[in-house]
C-alpha cells in the first residue's frame, strides 16, 4: 500500500502536449479513477505511472520513493491490460506465477502463491487450461490475478471491463469492488464509463483533454460540477442545457429563456455583472417534473418515450431546446402529446460563457 | 461433425465447380506421375528402364538401391547432408528469430538502415552472389569443409522477413506486461515472444531445412572432393560415373529426397495446424 503523487506531469508526443502540467496524489488505500472521453490522455497518464511511458516533465511519487525515472519492474505497481495480455503459450497458473518464475522463486513458493490468488479469484478449477480455452470474464480474473501475485503497493487498470458484455461487466465491477474491501490496497483505475467511475470509486478524477477538469468524490462531482463538461459527462441520461438570458433583480438572479420563460434561481455566486448575461441552465433529468401544459413554467411536446420499468425517460421538445424529464413507471405519454414541465430552480446548475459553474451557496458547503 | 453435414445438402452442383474440381485432380495427376515414374522405373531392372513401360515393374528389383549404396559413397553423402542441413536450420532459424525481433521489438541505432539492407538482401537473387561467396569462401580455405558449405547458406532474408512480420503483428501489451513482471531483455525474447508460436518456428524451419537439404549449385562449388558431398551432389557424380543408368540415378534420386519428403509428410499436419491456430488467437 502506498501514496501516489504525481507532480506538474507533462508528456508530448512529438510536438503534441498529451498532457499539460498535471496534479494529483492518490491516497494510500483510496480507489482512484481516471474519468474523461475517448483521447484525453488518461491511458497515457497510467502508463507513466506504470513506467511504460517516460514523463517529458514532472515527477512522480510512490510512498516515499521518487519513481520518476524507476524502472517498471521495480516501481512495485502492477497493471491489468484492456486486452488482458495473458500469454497464450502457458497454462492459467504459469500465467499467475510468470512475474515469480522470472525472478526465480522455488517452484514450491510459486504453487503456494498461485495458490492463494487462485482461491481469492476462484480461478483454482482452470489453473491448467490456456487463455484460448477461458471465456471473457474468466480470462479478465487471470489478468487481475497476476497483477495480484505480485503483492503490489498500487494497481493499475486500463479499462478492465470494457471487453465484457453487459451483465459480465456488472459483475466483475462487484468483484472489483470486493478485492479492494479485502484488500485495501490503492487502485487507479481508468475508464471512459461514468457508471463505472461512480460505483467503484471513492475519488473520481475527471480528465479533458490534458488538463484535470475536476477531482472528487463520485457525489461532490454529481451534485456539484465545477463547469459544463463535468456537468455533462457524469449522470446517465445527460444533464439538460438550455440557453438563457440571466438578469439580477432585487430578489436574487432571474432566468429568462428563449421561449420567453421566466424564473428565479436559488442564491448563488455569482459575480457581479451588469445588466444581463448570457448563460446555460444545466438541469438534471431527476430535477425536471411533469406537469399541466397551461400551469408549467415550459411547455413541451414529447418526441420519445422510454420506459426501463423503475422509471421513464420522457424526451420533449420546448421552446428552448430538447430536455429529458425522469417520470416514474405510472406516466401514460405518447409520443406528440403536450405536457408541461417544471423545474427544481433551487437545483439548477449555472454555466458562465467558458463553462464554469457559479455553484449554488448550499451546494458549495 | 454435424454442421459439415448440415451444410452438405447447401452445396448444389455447379458447372464451375465441377469444372474446378476437374482442374484441381489434373493438376494433382500432373504433378503425381513424373514423381511416381522415377519410383517405378527406380524399382525397373536395367534394360526395362527404356524397354518398359508398364505402370508396375515386371520384375521389381532394388538393384539401383543397393549399387547406389554400396557402390557410391552415398551413406557418406547422407551424413553430410544431414550435418550440414541441421546445423543450417538450427543456426539459420535462430539467427532469423532474434533479428527480426530485434528489429521488431528493440529501438536501437541503425534499425532502419538494417531492416532496409535486410529487405533489399532479400531482392538480390542468390546466383549473383554466388562467385562473390566462392571467392571468399576459397580465400579463407573454406572450400571442401562443412563451413564452407553452411555460412554462406545461412543468410536466409524471408525468415527474418517472416519473424519481423509475425512480431510485429503481436499486440505491444504483451511485452509491457512481460516489462513490468521483471522480465529482462533475454527473458522476453526466450520466455514469452519464441515460445508464444512454436508454429511459425516450425514451419520455418521445416522450409528451412527443406531448402538447405535440396540446394544444390551452392554445395556443388563449394566442394569438389567425393567425401565432402552432400546428397544432391554426390548423385549427380554417379550419373557421371556410370554413363546413363536411369535405374541407378532414380534410385539416387529417391534416395536423396526421402528425408525431405517424409519431413513433409510428418509435420504437414502440424504445420498447418499451427499457422491455422496461431490466425485464431486473439490478444
Ligand atoms: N505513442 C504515441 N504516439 C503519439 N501519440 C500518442 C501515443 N500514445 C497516445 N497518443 C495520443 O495521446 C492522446 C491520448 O491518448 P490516450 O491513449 O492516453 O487516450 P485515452 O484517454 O486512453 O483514450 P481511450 O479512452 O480511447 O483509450 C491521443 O490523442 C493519442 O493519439
Ligand atoms: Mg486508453
Amino acid at each position: 500500500m502506498a501514496s501516489v503523487e504525481l507532480k506538474s506531469i507533462t508528456k508530448s508526443f512529438g510536438a503534441v502536449e498529451v498532457i499539460k502540467g498535471l496534479n494529483l496524489s492518490v491516497a494510500e488505500g483510496s480507489f482512484c479513477a481516471l474519468l474523461g472521453p475517448s483521447g484525453c490522455g488518461k491511458s497515457t497518464l497510467l502508463r507513466m505511472i506504470a513506467g511504460l511511458e517516460e514523463v517529458t516533465s514532472g515527477k512522480i511519487t510512490i510512498g516515499d520513493r521518487d519513481v520518476t525515472h524507476e524502472m517498471p519492474a521495480k516501481r512495485r505497481v502492477a497493471m491489468v491490460f484492456q486486452n488482458y495480455a495473458l500469454y497464450p503459450h502457458l497454462t492459467v497458473e504459469q500465467n499467475i506465477c510468470f512475474s515469480l518464475s522470472l525472478a526465480g522463486v522455488s517452484k514450491a513458493e510459486q504453487k503456494t502463491k498461485g495458490g492463494q490468488v487462485a482461491r481469492l479469484l476462484q480461478l483454482e478449477s482452470l489453473m491448467d487450461r490456456r487463455p484460448a480455452q477461458l471465456s471473457g470474464g474468466q480470462r479478465q480474473r487471470v489478468a487481475i490475478g497476476r497483477a495480484l501475485v505480485r503483492d503490489p503497493e498500487v494497481f493499475l487498470f486500463d479499462e478492465p471491463l470494457s471487453n465484457l458484455d453487459a451483465l459480465l461487466r456488472v459483475q466483475m465491477r462487484l468483484e472489483l469492488a470486493k478485492l479492494h474491501n479485502e484488500l485495501k490496497t490503492t487502485m487507479i483505475y481508468v475508464t471512459h464509463d461514468q457508471v463505472e467511475a461512480m460505483t467503484l470509486a471513492d475519488k473520481i478524477v475527471v480528465l479533458d483533454k490534458g488538463v484535470i477538469s475536476q477531482m472528487g468524490s463520485p457525489l461532490d462531482l454529481y451534485n456539484a460540477p465545477a463547469n459544463r463538461f463535468v456537468a455533462g459527462f457524469i449522470g446517465s441520461p445527460a444533464m439538460n442545457f438550455v440557453p438563457a438570458t440571466l438578469r439580477k433583480t432585487a430578489g436574487g438572479l432571474e432566468a429568462e429563456l428563449t421561449g420567453g420563460t421566466k424564473f428565479r434561481l436559488g442564491d448563488r455566486a455569482a459575480p457581479s455583472f451588469d445588466g444581463t448575461r448570457r448563460v446555460e441552465i444545466g438541469v438534471r433529468p431527476e430535477h425536471v417534473q411533469l406537469g399541466h401544459a397551461d400551469q408549467a413554467l415550459i411547455t413541451g411536446r414529447v418526441s420519445v418515450i422510454e420506459q426501463l420499468g423503475n422509471t421513464t425517460y420522457v424526451y420533449a421538445d420546448t421552446a428552448s431546446g430538447p430536455m429529458i424529464v425522469e417520470a416514474d413507471q405510472s406516466v401514460r405519454l405518447s409520443p406528440g402529446d403536450t405536457i408541461g414541465l417544471n423545474i427544481d430552480t433551487d437545483r439548477a446548475h449555472v454555466f458562465d460563457e467558458t463553462g464554469m459553474a457559479w455553484p449554488s451557496v448550499r451546494s458549495a458547503t | 461433425m454435424s454442421d459439415t453435414e448440415q451444410s452438405r445438402p447447401a452445396r448444389r452442383f455447379t458447372i464451375g465447380g465441377a469444372l474446378l474440381t476437374l482442374l484441381t485432380i489434373l493438376a494433382a495427376v500432373i504433378w503425381f506421375i513424373p514423381i511416381y515414374w522415377a519410383i517405378v522405373t527406380s524399382l525397373r531392372a536395367d534394360q526395362a528402364t527404356v524397354t518398359e513401360f508398364t505402370l508396375w515393374p515386371s520384375e521389381p528389383t532394388l538393384a539401383g538401391y543397393i549399387f547406389g549404396i554400396t557402390n557410391s559413397k552415398l551413406p557418406i553423402w547422407y551424413l553430410n547432408s544431414t550435418i550440414t542441413s541441421v546445423v543450417i536450420t538450427f543456426v539459420a532459424v535462430f539467427t532469423a528469430a532474434s533479428t527480426g525481433y530485434a528489429i521488431s521489438q528493440l529501438r536501437f541505432p541503425g534499425r532502419r538502415l538494417l531492416w532496409w539492407i535486410i529487405l533489399a538482401s532479400f531482392m538480390i537473387p542468390v546466383p549473383a552472389l554466388i562467385v562473390n561467396h566462392f571467392v571468399i569462401v576459397a580465400n579463407t580455405n573454406m572450400l571442401n569443409t562443412y563451413q564452407g558449405i553452411i555460412l554462406p547458406m545461412l543468410l536466409t532474408p524471408v525468415t527474418v522477413i517472416v519473424y519481423k512480420g509475425f512480431f510485429d503483428g503481436l499486440p505491444k501489451e504483451y511485452r509491457e506486461a512481460a516489462v513490468m513482471d521483471g522480465a529482462s531483455e533475454y527473458q522476453l525474447f526466450y520466455r514469452v515472444f519464441l515460445p508464444m508460436n512454436w508454429g511459425v518456428t516450425t514451419a520455418m524451419a521445416i522450409i528451412t531445412f527443406i531448402g538447405a537439404w535440396n540446394s544444390f549449385l551452392w554445395p556443388f562449388l563449394a566442394v569438389q572432393s567425393e567425401e565432402m558431398m552432400t546428397v544432391t551432389v554426390g548423385i549427380t557424380a554417379v550419373q557421371d560415373a556410370f554413363g546413363v543408368a536411369y535405374g541407378r540415378v532414380l534410385s539416387g534420386a529417391v534416395m536423396a529426397s526421402l528425408p525431405v519428403a517424409l519431413a513433409y509428410l510428418l509435420f504437414q499436419r502440424r504445420v498447418t495446424q499451427a499457422i491455422a491456430l496461431s490466425a485464431g488467437i486473439k490478444g
